[in-house]
């Protein structure tokens, strides 16, 4: 049984983990402040909405990268045997790929799962103590948070400065927050 | 009569680069009847390395050995050194190679 650790620092489910959370946090955003525009009268209808995406985009993350990466990883595979000139089936690389792939498409689904329920559950709370702005001005601030944590982390990876990446990823939610506020209608 | 006991075996082995020599090793000594394992880099390349497989133990099984090399991906070319009785024998050099 791989260990979460072992899946945290594997690199391929490290940018679909990133990535994909970055589409839900955005998506969510968008939600969130289209719900608000739209005059959505309850917090609960948008989390509902939050929901129906986590699971969308949760389900796309999972099912693609499986596809994806059943298709890259036994072509890597093919290229070993033909070197080895022996079937590879069934034997530790074999198995240790599959298990890879398995990694790789569940911290796929899970990125952006965790994005969306992470930034629609301030509007749990909507009624009391906060309002549907309220809810939305806090579901948006998490939508940042969110986004900052994932830049922060890809800049302590790389070292460089892990606050300048941050905000540099946090600055994305607060740039769809602005369009969805501009867009006539 | 019993067969002698295995005391060294030396395998040429060819194997993808995962899992790694130190796994490899470590994987090989796991195997019930060996003792002590030894894995040298003869040759590398893009995808594969070709190793030397030293065992050692008081009965090596080979079939085992070759077994485990296989279920982790490599394969045997040769078998290129055996010893096998009450004690191990060193190859000796002969007067021809000097």
């Amino acid at each position: 049984m791989t260990r979460i650790s072992e899946v945290l620092v594997d690199p391929i489910s490290r940018r679909y983990f990133v990535s994909n959370g970055f589409d839900g946090a955005l998506t969510s955003v968008g939600i969130v402040v289209g719900a608000y525009l739209s005059g959505v009268p309850d917090g609960f209808t948008v989390v509902k909405i939050g929901v129906g995406a986590a699971v969308g985009l949760g389900t796309s993350g999972f099912w693609s990268v499986w596809e994806i990466e059943k298709a890259e990883k036994l072509a890597e595979l093919y290229e070993i045997e033909e070197s080895m000139l022996e079937d590879l089936d069934e034997t530790r690389p074999h198995l240790k790929k599959r298990e890879a792939r398995r990694s790789n498409a569940f911290m796929s689904g899970l990125g952006p799962i965790l994005a969306v329920l992470l930034t629609v559950s301030p509007f749990l709370f909507e009624g009391e103590p906060l309002g549907m702005l309220g809810a939305t001005l806090v579901s948006v601030g998490v939508a940042v948070a969110v986004l900052f944590a994932l830049g922060a982390y890809m800049g302590k990876l790389s070292r460089r400065a892990w606050y300048v990446a941050g905000a540099r990823m946090g600055l994305a939610g607060v740039f769809v927050a602005l369009i969805n506020v501009l867009l006539p209608g | 009569m019993s067969t002698p006991p295995m005391r060294r075996l030396v395998l040429d082995v060819l194997k993808p680069h995962k899992p790694s020599m130190t796994a490899f090793a470590s994987e090989i000594a796991s195997v019930a009847t060996v003792e002590a394992v030894n894995v040298a880099l003869v040759e590398t390349d893009d995808k594969v390395q070709n190793i030397k497989l030293t065992v050692e133990g008081d009965d090596v099984d080979t079939e085992d050995i070759e077994s485990e090399v296989k279920g982790l991906g490599g394969s045997v070319h040769s078998v290129d050194e055996v010893a096998v009785g009450e004690r191990i024998v060193e190859e000796r050099p002969t007067p021809q190679e000097r």
